[in-house]
């Protein structure tokens, strides 16, 4: 028998997950973007202290006016690592590298599998068929091995670590489009398209691709978030981006070791960084995924 | 009358439903249904016959919510008693049943259990009990091998089948009281005409107290003896079904359209067209078998049939949406089959589809001017911007509406409006043909009427040729010179519209006229003896029957017509039948009904 339908509920909570994903998004893409000029040490030059802990919480507010008021230098906000090279520096700057990455592999990844997706879904074929067992095959590896065999076999450049991203990533946006237009083509737009003579490839691009996006726009949220995770991971084991660059993943293996003798600060604050950016991409996703779905 | 004299079950006083805005959906309505008696409640969509179906079982939709009155049933306030009771009550005393019935039904039990179980929870009764009682339900409903049936989940039944199983089940615990909502939209006329009959019968021996909401005045005037009438969330009118009809003239059978001057040559002709899927296992299904048809310019020809007799599959093949199998389309002098992709894309300006769901039709992104614009881009290079606005406004005038719905999107319209300006764009390009496929399905009697008028009209002001495919024979009546009866992907009976309807010879054809409900409360289907139903549904268009394609359902078949296949042949009267017995069953026989 019919139920009545349960109300929606979680609005509200759906509209604060949105703002908190937006905020912390907005800020990373701001540090990504200025970074460089705001920090108060050079990222890649060492200083004479080494292995300094951050000063104790209690006296963040009494440096931060001497240091912006009163013209002290600025503190080593979350200390320095066993190289003298400041933590609260590079954590930022790291922002531009982690970010940049992931949204180039994103951006790449979106537009070869959407347009792969628009064409495997529409025309279907011997070709759009082996594309899409080739798409399997990409999916049936282990994510991250996968990505640490390609990079180390390209080099361990940006770029290649942004191609290597994109292969793996660019399935997910084929099959997701591809499951829409699959479903879109049967609609009666599209036929009365059709039936009026306007040509196929008019068709997937006016009709079927604006369409289909939606999906595929929801998963960026989530993949960017993934791709950034994945960066970190990729530099934490050593086929990621080189040594001194600035990234979260490699600087939680720099710090990693000095752990152990109770140098905490050089691995806990980038892995605040990448947790709290995974988590807003993330939230971001989740709330536009709420929002479409209601 | 039973109902004078019945006593009343249900009584609902000052019954009201209200939105989270506090507007009342329903709002203070009273109503009594008694034993024995179906009540008709209609209204225009939105107007609040559902929620109030609802209400009656204590039911309120979210965001709905209950928001005053009483429902009596057996003297006790339904509204006003613990949840716990109150269950005890729905089910038992007062009985649900819902349209799309598939999603009604639990995916994973199988349907004797769904049954069994309704009946458990209001008798107490064992397992085994429950699974005799569904059965026996099952077979009162007129499900063939009951037993088999009960084992039967979801997935496996067809929409009519379903709603059956929906029937069962609300009848399984014996309930006095029926509410029905909507219960036969979607299903086909014959499907339809026997699941109503069920259901009156079940009123009339058993007693039950139905309340029926429909839109559709020939269910109201077939099967209801009283119509209450909602508009805004209100009860407006109470009145006797006679009395609910009065004044409305029956006018479809006088508005039978005459055929056009028959020199001109034909617009559209296929010469044996056939369609088929092929499937995994090597079978195949037959959409269409074999079709030869054409139209002349001006002409309109109904193509009627239950779902799943080729008809969509006919149409999409006349215009090369999909690629028939075999056979051959002419259309405008040229053989479409032969055609490059790029001449047949030229040639679409000249054939046009305008289908069901208008909603389905138009793009939801686009304004609807640009969508209207669509076809002119692409056939009218030698016009302007200006001149191709010029044009979308005048078509969009054509059909009777404001050229400012050039802004609207298709979300923001009324389906019957949308359905004209999907009319209006399969116009734009000035086509000779425009296939019609079930344009009118998913309206509203009132928007339907009005989208006939509209076709008629242009087709009289601009000549263009129709193959209207529909299962409403009413609009087709109404609209059609010629009609095309299709049984699993074959034409079965072909003539002139007066031929088909005054005197349809196929059992097939005579079996849908009769399941058709006229609008007419002084000539009702309950009344009149039925020899000519069909039983069952149609077969899977996979494994083909041997012999003649209806033989397992026909009222008249011989051993004969079980081995031997008919062919189309023409009678007397400017028709062709496919039944070697169709002589026989000429115009003094039985059944003939005014339509």
């Amino acid at each position: 028998m019919a139920r009545p339908e349960m109300a929606r509920g979680g609005g509200a909570a759906a509209g604060a997950l949105f703002r908190i994903g937006a905020g912390i998004v907005g800020l990373m893409i701001a540090l990504a973007a200025v970074g460089p000029w705001i920090v108060p040490y050079d990222p890649y030059t060492a200083t004479e202290v080494v292995s300094q802990p951050p000063p104790p919480l209690l006296q963040w507010p009494g440096l931060l006016i001497d240091t912006l008021f009163r013209g002290a230098p600025a503190p080593h906000w979350f200390g320095t690592d066993a190289s003298g090279l400041d933590v609260f520096s590079r954590t930022i700057v790291a922002a531009r590298t982690d970010l940049v990455i992931a949204l180039a592999a994103n951006a790449l990844s979106f537009g070869i599998g959407v347009t792969l997706g628009v064409v495997a879904g529409y025309y279907r074929n011997f070709a759009t068929e082996a594309l899409m067992r080739l798409s399997d095959l990409l999916q049936s590896f282990p994510v991250f091995i996968t990505a640490m065999i390609l990079v180390a076999l390209a080099g361990r450049s940006w770029g290649n670590i942004i191609l290597a991203l994109t292969l793996l990533y660019a399935p997910i946006y084929l099959r997701l489009t591809r499951a829409e237009v699959l479903t879109l083509r049967e609609r009666g737009f599209i036929e009365a398209a059709r039936a009026a003579g306007v040509p196929d490839w008019s068709i997937a691009l006016r009709h079927v691709l604006p369409n289909a996006l939606r999906p595929a726009l929801v998963q960026s949220s989530v993949t960017v978030g993934f791709a950034i995770l994945l960066t970190a991971g990729l530099s934490f084991v050593g086929a990621g981006v080189r040594p001194p660059t600035p990234e979260w993943g490699l600087m939680i293996a720099t710090g990693a070791g000095q752990i152990v003798l109770g140098d905490w600060w050089p691995s806990l604050f980038p892995g605040i960084a990448v947790s709290l950016t995974v988590f807003g991409f993330a939230a971001l996703g989740h709330a536009l995924e709420r929002r479409h779905a209601g | 009358m039973l109902a004078e004299t019945a006593s009343t079950v249900l009584a609902a006083r000052g019954l009201t439903v209200a939105s989270p805005g506090g507007r009342a959906v329903v709002d203070g309505a009273d109503l009594d249904l008694r034993s024995g008696e179906i009540v008709g409640l209609t209204g225009p969509s939105g107007a609040g016959k559902s929620t109030l179906a609802f209400a009656l079982l204590g039911l309120a939709r979210a965001p709905f919510s209950l928001a005053g009155g009483q429902v009596l049933i057996g003297g006790r306030d339904l509204l006003s008693l613990p949840e716990e009771a109150a269950r005890a009550v729905r089910g038992r005393d007062i009985g649900l049943i819902v349209q799309n019935p598939r999603a009604a039904l639990h995916p994973m039990l199988d349907v004797g259990r769904q049954i069994g179980r309704i009946w458990r929870t209001h008798t107490g009764g064992d397992a085994r009990a429950a699974r005799d009682r569904a059965v026996e339900m099952l077979r009162l409903v007129g499900i063939n091998d009951p037993d088999r049936r009960a084992a039967a989940f979801a997935h496996e039944l067809s929409g009519g089948m379903a709603q059956r199983v929906l029937i069962a089940a609300a009848l399984a615990a014996d309930p006095a009281i029926l509410v029905a909502d909507e219960p036969t939209s979607g299903l086909d006329v014959t499907v339809q005409a026997q699941f109503l009959d069920m259901m009156w019968r079940a009123a009339k021996d058993r007693g039950t107290a139905m309340l029926l909401v429909t839109q559709e005045p020939g269910v109201l005037a077939n099967y209801c003896d009283r119509v209450l009438t909602m508009e805004a969330g209100r009860i407006v009118a109470d009145r006797p079904t006679r009395a609910h009809f009065a004044g409305r003239a029956v006018t479809a059978r006088a508005t039978i359209r005459s055929l056009p001057e028959a020199a001109a040559a034909p617009v559209v002709t296929a010469v044996s067209l056939s369609k088929r899927f092929p499937l995994r296992d090597g079978k195949a299904v037959h959409a269409v078998d074999d079709l030869t048809l054409s139209i002349r310019p001006g002409e309109a020809v109904g193509l009627v049939g239950e779902s799943g007799s080729g008809k969509t599959t006919a149409g999409r093949c006349l215009l090369r949406l999909i690629e028939p199998t075999a056979g051959r389309v002419t259309l405008a002098g040229r053989d479409l089959s032969t055609l490059s992709a790029g001449d047949l894309r030229r040639l679409r300006a000249k054939a046009q589809i305008v289908r069901q769901d208008p909603f389905d039709s138009f793009d939801p992104r686009w304004r609807l001017g640009r969508s209207l614009r669509e076809p002119l881009d692409v056939h009218r290079p030698d016009m302007d911007a200006v001149a191709k606005a010029a044009r979308v406004a005048e078509l969009i005038r054509l059909v009777g509406c404001e050229p400012a719905v050039a802004e609207a999107r298709p979300r923001d319209l009324a389906a019957g409006m949308l359905q004209r300006l999907a009319i209006a764009r399969a116009l734009a390009t000035e086509p000779a043909f425009i296939v019609l496929d079930e344009p009118t399905s998913v309206l509203t009697p009132d928007a339907r009427r009005e989208i006939v008028a509209l076709l008629r009209r242009l087709q009289d002001e601009l000549g263009v040729a129709y193959l209207f495919i529909s299962h409403d024979l009413t609009t087709v009546a109404a609209l059609c010179h010629r009609v095309v009866v299709m049984y699993l992907g074959q034409i079965v009976e072909e003539g002139t519209t007066a031929a088909i309807f005054d005197d349809p010879r196929h059992p097939y054809t005579r079996a849908l006229i009769a399941a058709h409900l006229d609008e007419d409360p002084a000539n009702r289907r309950v009344d009149r003896p039925q020899p000519d139903r069909v039983e069952g549904e149609i077969p899977s268009p996979i494994d083909l029957p041997t012999g003649c394609y209806l033989a397992s359902r026909c009222p008249m078949a011989l051993d004969r017509c079980g081995t031997e296949r008919q062919a189309l042949a023409p009678l007397a009267g400017d028709r062709t039948v496919r039944c070697w017995r169709a002589a026989e069953l000429d115009t003094d026989n039985e059944v003939r009904h005014a339509l």
